[in-house]
């Protein structure tokens, strides 16, 4: 392995993390959106989201990809495989921000927006200043989790062909005929990324669970 | 050993924990039939006591004897392995503050679960036993209830229960009534006594003065890891012997007062 | 489209084959992993620093590393020590594997809250060793993990689907072979997706029941 192949991995890196980052944007407000929809219990649109959620948190990332890849040109809908990349991981992560998002509405104390609305508040002014912030603060420990479960299920794209840290590790492996060092720089690359996460994650929750402690 | 009606000896127990010796050198013995009552200030070693007496806890030193058989330490001398301990406590029943139950058996379940698995008793025999059981504590109809759906004196109830299952020949309780609400520790303590009137053998901590003052046949009076004082308990309230027995009585008075059931 | 579908019912053997091997490797590989999982724990939570800092080492790695990258590590790194595995072994072993780091820390969690007291009494009432285990530790462990496991088995479930990439016969693999032999990507694999769902239904089913029983014995 050569240290142009490393440089390649690495260039696959950048896609993955900028294909990850770009799913999490979107998926954020899309699951928040969705959320909403349930928490308000919206007619129809509510049980079209609960199916929607169940389904796609039963549904691989790969199948998923598969599907979109081979089957929107199929229907006559032309997608290439990074577009189809971005919106199985924007899919996959709105289904579960949704989730994360519902369970701090549902625990969200009704008094305080009842208290928001005997001040006069209207609706929009209530979500935004009273509500919103808050269930902002309780997700996030959970949001984070589920950027690191999104970056780690990444690797499949290479599947319909994203050149990312996983396409070049096989590329690299093929030429070669030693597939396993690229695999490791492949992991060295991930690990980091994902242990940055998840101490993010420890560290939010230790700090909310000390400002909890103080107050 | 010589037969004899002594149920528990305790000769000499010592226990210390880190720096800090929990039990120095504690000599009491149990008659079969009597009911001690353990009293003594919060951290004095009670339940450091009870739990040395079944070997959930080591001793450092001293002797324990069940009815004249050696607790802890086998005829070769040697530091019994966790078997031969098993066997040995199967025929000490022991009744927790926090009840204990095992919250995926029934209250049923709960009652014949060792004599059928530890003491490979006969199933039927077991069951008929512990329905007999159930009655005696008043809770025939909560065979079936798993614990938490029971009250804290109907948990209590079925922890006594459950030790009696075993046929034990001697009944250790700590404080088994001071996680109660108040209303509730009458109905535990009424069990209690009928066990100390029909002769059990007893071994309880309690900071029930009342009812260590009428059921006990003998309170052993514990301070910092020492039995201070032992003696019948009329003795001991009206008149006890040691300063620290006095003082730690004057903090109880207002409360024997008003408990008296 | 009804005539993709068609096609898709006249491959359903191969679909069927897909989901029994997508089943069994997950099931054998949840229960493995939860067993290797009872091992992982206990030195999780070992006094000895040396073994709780390597089972940790074991178990915050495999959290960081993503399954596709591990199983191809298993894949291609086993032949390179002398081993030789089909792709059925290599795929259970790194399902199983990376799981177990899973499982270790789900049943870690639910042990630092499971109270002491009921299995002081059990060692009070003459329980020892495995009997102790099994008859008072074991079941309420495995009743207040319960939910957590069944979430796990489910991550186990999709996880199987990289599989595919190294041509292990599962579902996934079953669908893509459908739709390159016939070029029915559609209805190959929206089947595939709701067979998958239905494994999921299963599971949250017995999930719930688990719930319900664990309720009433709480
Ligand atoms: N496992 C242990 N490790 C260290 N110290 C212990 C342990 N168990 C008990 N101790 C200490 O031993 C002393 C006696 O404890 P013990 O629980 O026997 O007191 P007690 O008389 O039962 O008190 P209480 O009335 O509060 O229940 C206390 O200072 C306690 O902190
Ligand atoms: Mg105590």
């Amino acid at each position: 392995m050569s240290g142009g192949d490393i440089a390649a991995i690495f260039q696959g890196a950048i896609v993955t993390v900028t294909l990850s980052f770009i799913g999490i944007l979107i998926g954020l407000p899309i699951g928040l959106g969705l959320a909403l929809l349930r928490w308000a219990n919206v007619p129809f649109a509510a049980k079209v989201v609960t199916l929607y959620v169940s389904i796609l948190r039963a549904t691989p990332l790969v199948t998923l990809l598969l599907l979109l890849f081979f089957a929107l040109p199929n229907i006559g809908v032309p997608i290439n495989p990074i577009s189809a990349a971005i919106l199985a991981l924007v899919m996959n992560t709105s289904a579960f921000n949704c989730e994360v998002w519902r369970s701090a509405l549902m625990n969200f104390p009704k008094d305080q927006y009842e208290a928001a609305q005997s001040v006069g508040m209207t609706a929009e002014q209530r979500f935004r200043r009273i509500v919103l912030p808050q269930i902002v603060r309780v997700s996030l420990p959970g949001l984070v989790n589920e950027m690191s479960l999104l970056i780690k299920v990444t690797p499949v794209l290479a599947v319909v062909g994203v050149v990312d840290i996983t396409r070049a590790a096989v590329r690299i492996g093929a030429q070669t005929y030693e597939p396993l060092p690229p695999f490791l720089v492949a992991v060295a690359l991930y690990a980091p990324i994902v242990f940055a996460l998840v101490s993010l994650q420890r560290w939010i929750e230790r700090r909310q669970v000390a400002a909890e402690a103080a107050a | 050993m010589a037969e004899t009606s002594k149920v528990l000896d305790v000769a000499g127990v010592s226990k210390r924990f880190g720096d800090i010796e929990v039990l120095s050198d504690v000599s009491f013995q149990v008659d079969k039939g009597e009911t001690i009552c353990v009293l003594g200030p919060s951290g004095s070693g009670k339940s450091t006591l009870l739990r040395c007496i079944n070997w959930l806890e080591r001793p450092d030193a001293g002797q324990i004897y069940l009815n004249g058989e050696r607790i802890g330490i086998n005829n070769a001398g040697i530091v019994m392995g966790d078997r031969e301990l098993s066997k040995i406590r199967t025929r000490i029943g022991m009744v927790f503050q926090h009840f204990a139950l095992w919250p995926h058996l029934t209250v049923l379940q709960n009652l014949m679960e060792a004599p059928v698995q530890v003491q490979k008793r006969p199933k039927a025999e077991v069951y008929d036993e512990a329905l007999a059981l159930l009655a005696k504590v008043g809770l025939s109809d909560k065979r079936d209830a798993f614990p938490a759906k029971l009250s804290g004196g109907q948990k209590q109830r079925v922890g006594i229960a459950r030790a009696l299952a075993m046929r034990p020949d001697l009944l250790l309780f700590d404080e088994p009534t001071s996680a109660l609400d108040p209303e509730l520790v009458g109905e535990v303590l009424v069990v209690m006594r009928d066990l100390a009137r029909e002769g059990m053998t007893m071994v309880i901590v309690t900071h029930e003065m009342a009812f260590a003052r009428d059921a006990a046949t003998r309170v052993l009076f514990l301070d910092r890891g020492r039995a201070v004082e032992t003696g019948s308990p009329d003795r001991f309230f009206s008149n006890p012997e040691t300063e620290r027995a006095r003082q730690f009585l004057q903090r109880y008075a207002g409360d024997t007062a008003n408990n008296k059931r | 489209m009804i005539h993709d579908f068609g096609i898709v019912w006249g491959e359903r053997a191969l679909l069927l084959s897909g989901l029994v091997n997508t089943a069994i490797l997950s099931a054998l590989s949840a229960v493995a992993a939860l067993l290797l999982g009872f091992i992982v724990t206990p030195a999780l939570m070992s006094k000895r620093p040396a073994v709780s800092g390597a089972a940790r080492l074991f178990v915050d790695g495999m959290r960081c590393v993503p399954f596709l990258l591990f199983a191809y590590i298993v894949y291609y790194g086993f032949p390179s020590f002398g081993i030789r595995l089909d792709n059925w072994t290599s795929g259970l072993a790194a399902l199983t594997i990376y799981n177990a780091a899973y499982m270790a820390e789900i049943l870690r969690g639910a042990w630092a809250v499971q109270p002491r007291e009921p299995i002081e009494a059990g060692i009070a009432f003459g329980f020892s060793d495995i009997r102790l285990f099994r008859r008072i530790i074991l079941p309420p462990l495995l009743l207040s993990a319960g939910p957590v496991i069944g979430n796990q088995m489910i991550q186990i479930i999709k996880d199987s689907a990289f599989l595919s990439i190294i041509a292990l016969p599962e579902l996934t693999h079953a669908a893509s072979s459908i739709q390159s032999r016939h070029y029915v990507p559609f209805a190959a694999f929206i089947t595939a997706v709701f067979l998958y769902w239905g494994l999921c239904l299963i599971i949250e089913a017995g999930v719930g029941s688990i719930g319900r029983v664990a309720e009433a014995r709480r």
